[in-house]
């Protein structure tokens, strides 16, 4: 396929997700305004579930590049292009961030996304975050000002590398010059620590602040674990449709597909793992500041099994133990519709897991009194508007990066390697 | 006269030793093997060997350690001698979870190092190739396509002929 066709079909796919984006943005953004002028918070978190879904993939992806740089990986090197191209969404997403922290500075009750930003909110049983003496002692990490820094810090650290890795990787294309690879390794074994603090700061400020009484210190380890199966499930659709429709034909082998897979086996595992040992902690402490984040996920405040039991449920065996045991066998990991199907699984079940974390919370009793309600599990127009809103200008992102750059690293010293690998 | 185990044959250079494999296979021979100091890749396949059955044995195990770690736990929390800890049940699959897994881990190596000796046919302290002082030299640089007298379509001259065919040479008669 020469480059104009190529161009101009990436084109077209662009096109038609911006325009796609753009409709469910602005449907998002009603949905929000409506949360804004309510006080009604779910709307809002219809954003937040979609920016952290779409964040994840990209944040993963960009967790992958710099391993394979720091391991000298060989065989990724085709694949590592195209994570590349999705890395522009990074920018993007800043923007997309930006309506969340406009919510502390902006709106009347800063704390109606996450309530510890209002002194004022009152909390289900016992007085006000004022009074709370646990919010006391968090006060100094969870602040409004110190909140936005870090906000927009942790997307600077995400920009910064993704930017530089991209440049250096498309700047070998055309001059051949070894020494961006060198450049690009060294920033990797830095650019790890920096991505990892950032992404941990970031699920803690975003996520885990909603139900800021809560205290975990497993929850970062939860969503880089989460982060790397949205990226590989990703990875496999994405370069399978490039290798179905587009530039990798004859190009990805199998054998790329099977590590990938082997590596979703490995994540999910891991995942499992952390999740569960998070679980287990807690579990085993008894203690109530922690265990009421599980008890909300299970159980009324009458004791009886709430929308959210049936979540967890699908969680443990839709996300873990449905792919396990269908990745353990070699075929579904060659053959391409059932690798296919599996990360299809995977993704579905990552933005359950998002709605798991993000949705329920304690609300305050109609009565004011000792008991509260559970803000229940459910599925709006805006979650889909917010999804399709944001994924339509990542994708965007990442086809107009298409254009820029070479399909493949074609002066990469490892892309002879990498286009013969094996088994 | 001495019961015969088979013929070997040696190969000049790895890409003909591959070849030739591929030409056995497809003869139809089905007691046969080749042997190398080094990994061939590809060579399973040129082989028709089926994909090992070694992850049968690993997942059987690893159904097994599961198993075994949820039973011995309930019987000793729960049913031999029931202890009341931190007022939580005696039984729920929660807590003995790190000991299920652990033993599904352990049990699952266990049927991997298992099923490896028993699909190998291992511990194998003797076998008749040993008998030829050529396939001692395969762990130097020898390469060898042997085709044991077991198979339904060995015939002493016939094999031979088709080992010459392909581009064996030194061709041996090896005993039992």
């Amino acid at each position: 396929m020469s480059s104009d066709t190529r161009n101009s079909k990436g084109s077209q796919v662009g096109l038609i997700a911006l325009v796609v984006g753009i409709v469910g943005i602005v449907i998002a953004l009603f949905g929000f305004k409506q949360g804004w002028d309510t006080g009604e918070v779910r709307p809002i978190m219809s954003w937040l579930i979609a920016l952290g879904f779409w964040l994840s993939i990209a944040v993963g992806m960009l967790f992958l590049v710099q391993i394979w740089y720091v391991f000298h990986a060989r065989w990724p090197t085709i694949i590592r292009r195209q994570c590349e191209h999705f890395m522009a969404a990074f920018p993007y997403l800043l923007v997309l961030f930006l309506p969340l922290l406009a919510i502390p500075f902006l709106h009347e009750n800063p704390g109606l996304l996450w309530k510890w930003m209002d002194g004022h909110n009152e909390l289900p049983g016992h007085g006000t975050v004022a009074e709370d003496p646990l919010y006391a002692w968090k006060s100094p990490f969870l602040n409004i000002p110190f909140f936005a820094i870090r906000g927009i810090g942790i997307f600077v650290v995400f920009i910064g590398v993704a930017t530089l890795l991209r440049k250096w990787s498309f700047d070998t294309d055309t001059t051949g010059n070894i020494n961006n690879m060198h450049k690009a390794r060294r920033l990797s074994s830095l650019g790890l620590f920096l991505t990892a603090i950032a992404m941990t700061l970031g699920s803690i400020d975003w996520f885990k602040s909603l139900e800021y009484h809560w205290f975990s210190t497993m929850y970062g380890v939860w969503f880089f674990a989460a982060c790397m199966r949205a990226a590989l499930a990703s990875i496999i659709i994405l370069t399978v449709i490039l290798a179905c429709k587009g530039y990798l034909k004859g190009i990805l082998k199998q054998a790329h597909r099977y590590d990938i897979a082997c590596m979703m086996l490995a994540f999910t595992v891991f995942w499992a793992y952390i999740s569960f040992s998070q679980y287990f902690l807690i579990y085993s402490a008894n203690i109530p500041e922690e265990t009421f984040w599980y008890n909300i996920r299970e159980k009324n405040f009458d004791g009886g099994l709430n929308s959210w039991w049936w979540v967890s449920m699908g969680l443990i065996f839709g996300h873990f133990l449905t792919p396990f045991l269908l990745l353990l066998w070699y075929k579904t990991k060659v053959v391409i519709w059932r690798t296919v199907g599996v990360s299809i699984w995977i993704l579905a079940f990552h933005l359950l897991d998002l709605y798991w974390n993000i949705i329920p919370g304690k609300l305050v009793a109609p009565d004011h009194g000792a008991g509260y309600l559970i803000r229940q599990f459910s599925v709006s127009i805006y979650d889909l508007a917010a999804l399709v809103g944001i994924g339509g200008i990542c994708i965007f992102a990442m086809c107009r990066s298409m254009k820029k750059a070479e399909p493949i690293p074609v002066r990469d010293p490892n892309i002879l390697t990498s286009i013969n690998y094996t088994e | 006269m001495t019961e015969k185990y088979g013929i070997i044959a040696s190969f000049p250079d790895t890409p003909s030793f591959f070849h030739a494999a591929e030409k056995v296979r497809d003869a139809g021979y089905k007691k046969w093997d080749t042997y190398s100091s080094f990994p061939v890749h590809g060579m399973p396949e040129a082989q028709g060997q089926a994909r090992s059955k070694v992850p049968v044995f690993t997942f059987l195990g690893g159904i097994t350690g599961f198993t075994v770690g949820l039973l011995m736990v309930w019987w000793m929390n729960a049913y031999d001698y029931p202890l009341i800890i931190r007022g939580q049940p005696f039984f729920s699959p929660v807590f003995p979870f790190p000991i299920m897994y652990e033993l599904t881990i352990l049990l699952a190596a266990f049927g991997t190092l298992g099923g490896m000796f028993i699909t190998n046919l291992l511990p194998q302290h003797y076998s008749p190739l040993f008998n030829s002082d050529q396939f001692l030299e395969v762990s130097g640089d020898r390469l060898v396509i042997a085709i044991e007298a077991r198979d339904g379509q060995y015939d002493a001259v016939a094999t031979r002929q088709f080992l010459e065919e392909i581009g064996g040479t030194d061709i041996e008669e090896v005993s039992a």
